[in-house]
C-alpha cells in the first residue's frame, strides 16, 4: 500500500514546488497509471515513491510518502530499493551489464540473496517477462522491445512489493508496448506487486489500469477508475491529456443526448454502446 | 523525386535487414511508414540521406544514385530528424547548434545568421540556453528547427512524437505540417496511428525488411487483412468504422462503413440515429479541424 500525505516537493536549484499538496492512496495489488503534460511532477512523484526523492535530491520536502507503512524520509535509500522496484525510462542507462543473465544476477547478488534461491528467482523473472530464451544473449543485440523486457524482469527478480515504470514503452511499437503490458498486468495480479505506471498511451492506460491519475502542475487534477476519469475529456484535452477517440465519440455523443451507458475506453465497448444507439 | 530501385541492405554485409525494395516518393508527398520494431522503416531512412549505401540496388535522390553524391549535398538536400535528439544536438547553446548545419555545408554567412534569429523567434526559443539543460519536448522541437533551418527539400523523421505528451506532440506535427504545405516533400517512420491517420497523404507498410502494402492513407489504414499481418492496429475510428457494420446490420451502406475520423464518425452515428436515409456524405478529410492537432502558423515577415 502506498500512502502520499500532503506531499510538497521543491527542488532546491528551482523557484516553485514541482509537486504541490498531494495526497494519494494507492491500494496493495493495485495497477495504478498516471499521465499528465511534460513539466506535470510525473517523474518527479515517481522519485518521491522510490526515495531518490527526498534522499538523493537537495530539496524541501513537506507531507509524508509511506510504502507498505514504511515512512521514505526514515527509511535508508537501501532499505526502500527493496521494497520499491524502478525501471528508468531511459533503459540503456541502468543496464550495467553486457549479458542479460549477468544483468538478472547484478541486483540479486548485490542484496546477498541466498544462492540456493538466485537461480529460482532469475528463471522466474524472465519466464514472467516471456524472455526465458534471452538469458545468454548480449544486451547490445537486443530491440528495443526486448531491452525493455530485460530491464522489467531484472527488477521483478527482486520481488519488490512495488514496481514503479517511468514511460516504459515509449519506443515500442504498438504491439510491443501492449504486450509489456499484458505480461506486467498478468505478473503484478499473480503476485500481488502493486504496479505505478508513467505512461503517454492513454488508450493503453485505460485498457490496464485500475486506478488512473492525472497530474497537472504538480496537483492531481483527477484520480479514480479510467470511466470515471475518462468521462471528462474535454477538461482532460485542456490539461493536454487526449483521451482514447472512441471515449472522446462517445462522451460526444453523450453530450448531444444520444448515449446515456457507462463510459467507453476501448473500441469494442464502444462498438457494442453504438449498437444501442442504433437500436 | 526519391526511388528506391531493388534495394537490399545491411549493416554487417551477411545479415540483410532490406530485402528487395521497390518504391517512388514524388517531390512534395507526405509519406509514413509504419511497421513494428526491427520491419526496417529506420534503415529504409537511413538510406535516404545515404548515412547507408545499399549492398545491392539503388536509391536514387532527383535521379542520382546517393553512392555518388557528396555527404554535403545529400545533407542539402535531405535533413534528417533522428528518433533521440540527443543523438543529433551536437552545440552547447541553442544559437550554436542552429548555426551548426550551415557550417556544415560551408555556408556560415551573414544570410544564414539572420535565418537563424528567425527560426529562433518563430519558435521562440532562448538563443543562449544550453539544449542539454532543455526538457525533451523543447530538444525535439530544437533538433527539428535545427533541419528547418536549412529549409531542404526533403525531410526524413524518425518518429518525430515518440516520448512527447500530447502538447508537445500536436507543436510538432504542427510545424512539419506547415513545411509540408510549403512544399516540403516530408517522410516520416510513426508508431502512432492516429497521427498518421491525421497527417500522412500516402502510408507504407513493411515487414521484416520488404514493402508489404502501400497506397493513399485510409486505402491501407482499412486493408485489416495486412496490418493484421504487420502486427499493426488501425486507429480508432478505422477500427469502429470497419467493425460497426458486422456488428449491426443498420450501419452497412452508411456512412459509418465508410467513416474515418472523430467527425465523420460523429455526423454518420448522428445520421443512423436521427433515422436519416441519406447519410451525409463523409466530409473532405481535414485533419487539423478533426482532432485537436491545432498546430500555431508561422507568420510571414
Amino acid at each position: 500500500m502506498i500512502e502520499i500525505e500532503d506531499l510538497t516537493f521543491q527542488y532546491r536549484e528551482s523557484d516553485a514546488p514541482v509537486i504541490e499538496d498531494m495526497s494519494l492512496s494507492i491500494p496493495s495489488g493495485a495497477f495504478a497509471g498516471i499521465i499528465g503534460a511534460a513539466g506535470s511532477g510525473k517523474s518527479t512523484l515517481t522519485y518521491a515513491l522510490n526515495g531518490i526523492v527526498p534522499h538523493c535530491y537537495p530539496g524541501d520536502f513537506y507531507g509524508s510518502v509511506r510504502i507498505d507503512g514504511n515512512d521514505t524520509c526514515d527509511t535508508t535509500l537501501t532499505d526502500l530499493s527493496q521494497m520499491v522496484g524502478s525501471v528508468c525510462q531511459d533503459i540503456d542507462s541502468q543496464f550495467v551489464s553486457a549479458v542479460v543473465e549477468d544483468e538478472m544476477l547484478y541486483g540479486l547478488e548485490n542484496y546477498g540473496v541466498p544462492h540456493d534461491q538466485i537461480e529460482g528467482r532469475v528463471q522466474e523473472a524472465l519466464e514472467a517477462m516471456g524472455i526465458a530464451d534471452l538469458r545468454q544473449r548480449l544486451i547490445a543485440s537486443l530491440s528495443g522491445g526486448q531491452k525493455q523486457k530485460v530491464a522489467i524482469a531484472s527488477i521483478l527478480a527482486m520481488r519488490p512489493s512495488v514496481l514503479v515504470l517511468d514511460e516504459p514503452t515509449a519506443e515500442l511499437d504498438p504491439a510491443s508496448s501492449r504486450n509489456v503490458f499484458a505480461l506486467l498486468s498478468h505478473y503484478a495480479e499473480a503476485h500481488g506487486t502493486t504496479v505505478v505506471v508513467v505512461e503517454q498511451k492513454i488508450a493503453l492506460l485505460s485498457e490496464f489500469t485500475d486506478l488512473l491519475v492525472v497530474v497537472e502542475a504538480g496537483r492531481i487534477r483527477f484520480a479514480g477508475a479510467p470511466e470515471e476519469v475518462l468521462a471528462h475529456s474535454e477538461e482532460l484535452l485542456e490539461i493536454g491529456v487526449n483521451c482514447p477517440r472512441c471515449t472522446t465519440l462517445m462522451n460526444r455523443l453523450a453530450a448531444g443526448g444520444l448515449y446515456a451507458g457507462p463510459v467507453c475506453t476501448d473500441v469494442p465497448s464502444a462498438c457494442r454502446a453504438l449498437c444501442e444507439v442504433a437500436a | 523525386m526519391i526511388e528506391f530501385l531493388d534495394v537490399h541492405a545491411s549493416y554487417d554485409g551477411t545479415t540483410p535487414i532490406l530485402k528487395g525494395i521497390d518504391l517512388t516518393i514524388e517531390d512534395g508527398e507526405f509519406v509514413a511508414f509504419v511497421g513494428t520494431n526491427g520491419a526496417g522503416k529506420s534503415t529504409a531512412m537511413r538510406l535516404v540521406n545515404g548515412l547507408l549505401k545499399p549492398d545491392r540496388g539503388a536509391v536514387l535522390i532527383d535521379g542520382v544514385p546517393t553512392t555518388q553524391l557528396k555527404t554535403s549535398e545529400l545533407a542539402r538536400r535531405v535533413g534528417f530528424l533522428f528518433q533521440n535528439p540527443d543523438r543529433q544536438i551536437c552545440s552547447s547553446t541553442v544559437r550554436d547548434e542552429l548555426l551548426f548545419g550551415f557550417q556544415a555545408v560551408g555556408r556560415l554567412d551573414d544570410e544564414a545568421r539572420r535565418r537563424v534569429d528567425q527560426i529562433i523567434e518563430e519558435f521562440r526559443f532562448d538563443g543562449d540556453a544550453d539544449p542539454f539543460l532543455l526538457n525533451r519536448g523543447t530538444r525535439q522541437l530544437l533538433a527539428l528547427a535545427s533541419i528547418v533551418v536549412l529549409a531542404p527539400p526533403v525531410v526524413v523523421l524518425d518518429e518525430p512524437t515518440t516520448g512527447l505528451d500530447f502538447c508537445e506532440c500536436v507543436k510538432v506535427m504542427g510545424i512539419i505540417s506547415q513545411l509540408h504545405r510549403a512544399g516540403t516533400t516530408v517522410i516520416m517512420v510513426c508508431h502512432d496511428m492516429e497521427v498518421v491517420a491525421d497527417f500522412a497523404e500516402r502510408v507504407v507498410v513493411m515487414t521484416d525488411g520488404r514493402v508489404v502494402d502501400q497506397g493513399p492513407t485510409f486505402d491501407v489504414l482499412r486493408n485489416r487483412k495486412t496490418l493484421d499481418e504487420a502486427d499493426l492496429v488501425p486507429p480508432q475510428m478505422v477500427d469502429v468504422s470497419l467493425l460497426l457494420p458486422v456488428m449491426e446490420p443498420r450501419f452497412a451502406g452508411t456512412s459509418v462503413a465508410t467513416a474515418n475520423t472523430l467527425a465523420e464518425m460523429q455526423a454518420a452515428i448522428e445520421d443512423v440515429a436521427a433515422g436519416g436515409a441519406a447519410a451525409m456524405a463523409a466530409s473532405e478529410k481535414d485533419a487539423l479541424d478533426d482532432v485537436p492537432f491545432q498546430g500555431s502558423e508561422r507568420k510571414e515577415r
